[in-house]
């Protein structure tokens, strides 16, 4: 991969192993401070200092790491899984099915990704999970055009063909032949959605949309420390924001290696 | 006129070079025909396109090619611009590609003659229609105003050769130029071609890997092999005494019962 | 024509469909839709009555939706009912904002995008290098966090924008909005650069291209006319996908810059769920969202003669 892919491999890994050790790693409580260490400077006391309300920007930042990468980690998987089933299906059957298919998905691609989520939380009220879920749905299209392209590709070739007249079960090849073959560009398509994600949920945080203060969350933190930046005190808006644009850099950087944006069904 | 000399092309790779050419020579005199043949992937077309200077990128090009006593590997800039223009035309493999598929017919001629060679558009759109007629087009008119995708491969060859023989340059590089289209219209083309080339008495260097056709339209032959010239001399030399086993390979591989002729345009 | 015509028909099915379904998603919400509308408020049995009347409530479902769409479509959006103004009114005091805000992103993005897309393509060396890595690492900049950094860099620190507003005035508008525009605009400019870039040295070194040099056309017309010309086409889709990708991403700059556009009254709408509001923009911007889209496609269909008039072959 490269030593920039090394390097792009070993950040996220450190991210990943941040936000699992957070409880064990991070030094103090992350929505608790005292009024007295307001705006510290980095010390060893506190690393990065403390924000605006005397917390620990460090410990924030780790326990951010968790709902900063459980949203896109719900996303990516339930659209994973909707998208293959939904493409995997209208392949397999074809015919009015396919086509029903494909007009729902125009459907879902009328929406702005930020719109639909939007729409969910006027319904369902703010949180992380009505966000994800909403942003779920909206990207469920992206994953299941790629897959249905390739997937009708394969299923035209020979070798699916041939079973099939053999009596052998539509589900059995599609699980056998079909998912295989579409399972790298499943991951790579993963991997890219993923950091698209983490920006779109962050963005939701950042609007009062997502998750929910007094909880530490990347975009949550980029927001509550823009009154302090202004202020002359970047610390908690920058270090937030660069581990939201270093980790889907790095991962963008590791979905182009794999295989490129096109596995993620994005045109762009 | 044309003379290379220990041509050599290599082409840098990641971790290595690739020798394309070794030690190539080839010399063109005035008003003859060359020939150049040599299965797929011999290097003919590289040898071609280090006349015109349009090697890749990453090809280093070394030995000499002169014209008419002019080192052509020391031309640049506008030297190179008017030995293209003037002195040396080119026909390609793949009409389709060679024509910029968002521009008119007309703009492909008119572009040669004026923005080329510096005709004015009035007499450069004029001469088009001629050019057209000269290659045995009848519907000129909607011919000059079409894309290319609208027209057929034999029809855009001979736009190809219309625009090639333009300027009438003194040497024309052909290769494989009959060998994307279909086969009622190969000999066509083919007679077309060397009627131009008879008519304005140019020399020609023709590339082919059919060495039937070659020995029907040329002087002289050259065999050439991964990258090597083995063996050159005049059609019936090369057919009743090949020197190089290569050379009596191909002469065994061509299909049964083709004969030999030396009629202008003679290909079938 | 029969490719508009299409089109166009697809597109109003779309926004039909997408409509019923903005219409029916307070169905969706716990609790009758009247205690949904009403979100605990204490509201007087006059304004009830206008919410039913509005909403329709007292007629089956499909004749409520059917007299909301047509309100809709005759531009009656009902009234909002955290400040009892009419929707309609709300929309087009912000709407001129949300407009220049998008059309100056969309000029950065053709112009910083495409042009050192174009810069980086067409030259080899250190042009290339600097604007491929700013396109790595641009693309994963949200455009809230590019906000923040230009808000405080450039007005706050340098003091050569204003922080927050959105003028008055065309050129006041522009001073306001520009750095918004650059926010919003910075992530897709990003994605363009890099895609023009990989567009023009694919057509540098298209065969068409290399035998117009070989026929020796000038080699700055063998730029323009067949390079940069046809690398375009590609480019143009990606263009116009990020433009209308902007509309959503509006919300977020406009929120952090405290425009008064659009996006903030959505954000605000949704937060209070202010569900009128919220329903009148998102069909607003499903529209919006769609003709751009559809635009896109006439276009490309009108730069590139193999589209759509096919004619022999
Ligand atoms: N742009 C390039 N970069 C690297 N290698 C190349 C390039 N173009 C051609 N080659 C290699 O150079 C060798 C010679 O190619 P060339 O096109 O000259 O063959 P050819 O004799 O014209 O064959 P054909 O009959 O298929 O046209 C081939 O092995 C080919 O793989
Ligand atoms: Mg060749």
């Amino acid at each position: 991969m490269g030593p920039l892919g090394s390097i792009a491999v070993g950040f996220v890994a450190l991210v990943v192993l941040g936000a699992l050790l957070a409880p064990i790693i991070a030094p103090y409580d992350p929505t608790i401070g005292s009024v007295t260490q307001r705006y510290q400077g980095p010390s060893m006391a506190h690393l990065l200092g403390t924000d605006q309300a005397g917390r620990d920007i460090f410990s924030r930042l780790l326990w951010g790491a968790r709902s900063s990468l459980t949203g896109p980690l719900i996303v990516v998987v339930i659209t994973a899984v909707f998208g293959t089933t939904l493409a995997l299906t209208s392949v397999w059957w074809g015919g009015i099915v396919d086509s029903f298919m494909s007009r729902v998905l125009d459907l879902l691609f009328a929406f702005p990704n930020l719109l639909l989520a939007m729409l969910a939380i006027a319904v369902f009220g703010p949180s992380l999970t009505t966000a994800a879920l909403a942003l779920s749905i909206a990207y469920i299209p992206y994953t299941a055009r790629v897959i249905r392209s390739t997937a009708m590709r394969e299923r035209n070739l020979p070798y699916t063909r041939s079973p099939q007249l053999q009596g052998i079960s539509g589900v059995t090849i599609t699980t056998r032949h079909l998912l295989p073959n579409v399972a790298p560009l499943i991951v790579t398509g993963a991997t890219i959605n993923f950091g698209f994600a983490m920006i779109e949920l962050a963005a939701l945080s950042f609007l009062g949309l997502g998750v929910q203060p007094p909880q530490a969350d990347w975009g949550l933190m980029v927001s509550n420390g823009q009154q302090s930046l202004l202020k002359g005190y970047p610390a908690e808006s920058v270090l937030a924001g660069l581990c939201i644009v270093l980790t889907v850099a790095a991962l963008g950087y590791i979905g182009e290696r794999l295989g490129g944006r096109a596995a993620a069904g994005r045109k762009a | 006129m044309l003379d290379i000399r220990g041509l050599n092309l290599a082409i840098a790779g990641e971790h290595s070079s690739r020798q394309i050419l070794n030690n190539v020579s080839i010399t063109v005199d005035s008003g003859e025909a060359v020939g150049l043949v040599g299965e797929s992937g011999s290097g003919k077309s590289m040898t071609l396109r280090s006349i015109l200077r349009t090697e890749p990128r990453n090809a280093r090009v070394t030995g000499s090619i002169t014209l008419d006593g002019i080192d052509v590997l020391a031309l640049r800039g506008e030297p190179l611009r008017l030995m293209r223009a003037r002195d040396v035309s080119m026909i390609a493999q793949n009409p389709h590609a060679v024509l910029n598929p968002v521009l008119p017919i007309r703009q492909y001629l008119v572009e040669g003659m004026h923005d080329a060679q510096g005709l004015s558009v009035r007499s450069a759109r004029l001469r088009a229609g001629e050019l057209l007629e000269q290659v045995g087009i009848d519907h000129v008119d909607r011919v000059l105003g079409s894309y290319p995708h609208q027209l057929s491969g034999g029809m855009l060859q001979r736009v190809v050769i219309a625009g090639a023989i333009a300027g009438r340059p003194r040497l024309m590089l052909a290769d494989e130029p009959t060998t994307a289209l279909d086969v009622t219209t190969q000999a066509e083309v083919m007679a077309i071609l060397d009627d131009c080339r008879r008519e304005l008495g140019m020399a020609m260097l023709f590339v082919t890997h059919d060495l039937d056709l070659a020995a029907a339209i040329c002087d002289r032959i050259n065999v050439m092999k991964d990258g090597v010239v083995v063996e050159t001399g005049a059609p019936e030399q090369l057919r009743d005494d090949p020197q190089h086993h290569y050379t009596r390979e191909l002469m065994d591989s061509r299909p049964a019962g083709v004969i030999w002729t030396r009629t202008a345009g003679g290909a079938e | 024509m029969m490719f508009m015509t299409r089109r166009l028909l697809a597109l109003a099915g779309v926004l039909v469909v997408s409509s019923f379904l903005v219409f029916a998603a307070m169905y969706a919400a716990p609790g009758s839709p009247e205690n949904f509308l009403v979100q605990g408020r204490t509201v007087s049995p006059d304004v009830l009555a206008a919410i039913r009347e509005q909403y329709s409530l007292d007629d089956p479902f499909f004749v409520r939706f059917w007299n909301w769409l047509t309100n809709v479509l005759q531009g009656d959006f009902g009234q909002s009912l955290a400040n009892r103004q009419e929707v309609g009114d709300l929309l087009a005091n912000r709407l001129p904002t949300t407009l220049m805000l998008v059309l100056l992103a969309a000029i950065v993005i053709v112009v910083l995008g495409v042009g050192l897309g174009i810069g980086a393509g067409v030259r080899d060396g250190i042009v290339d290098k600097v604007v491929l890595l700013g396109s790595n690492l641009g693309f994963a900049v949200p455009t809230f966090f590019a906000a923040l950094l230009l808000m405080s860099i450039f007005s706050v620190g340098l003091g050569w924008f204003p922080v927050f507003g959105s003028g008055t005035g065309l050129l006041d508008r522009i001073w306001h909005l520009t750095l918004p525009a650059l926010a919003l605009a910075l992530p897709s400019a990003a994605v363009v650069a890099r895609i023009t870039r990989t567009a023009i040295r694919e057509e540098r070194d298209s065969e068409h291209s290399v035998m117009a040099s070989a026929r020796g056309v000038p080699a700055m017309l063998v730029l323009r006319r067949h390079v940069i010309r046809n690398s375009m086409l590609p480019v143009s889709t990606i263009v116009g996908v990020h433009i209308a990708g902007l509309i959503a991403g509006s919300f977020v700059v406009e929120y952090a810059f405290t425009l008064d556009g659009l996006g903030t009254l959505l954000v605000g709408a949704v937060q209070r769920k202010d569900f009128a509001v919220v329903q009148a923009i998102a069909i607003i911007l499903v529209a919006a969202f769609g003709i751009i889209n559809l635009l896109v496609d006439v276009l490309y269909a009108a730069i590139d003669p193999r589209v759509g008039t096919r004619r022999s072959k």
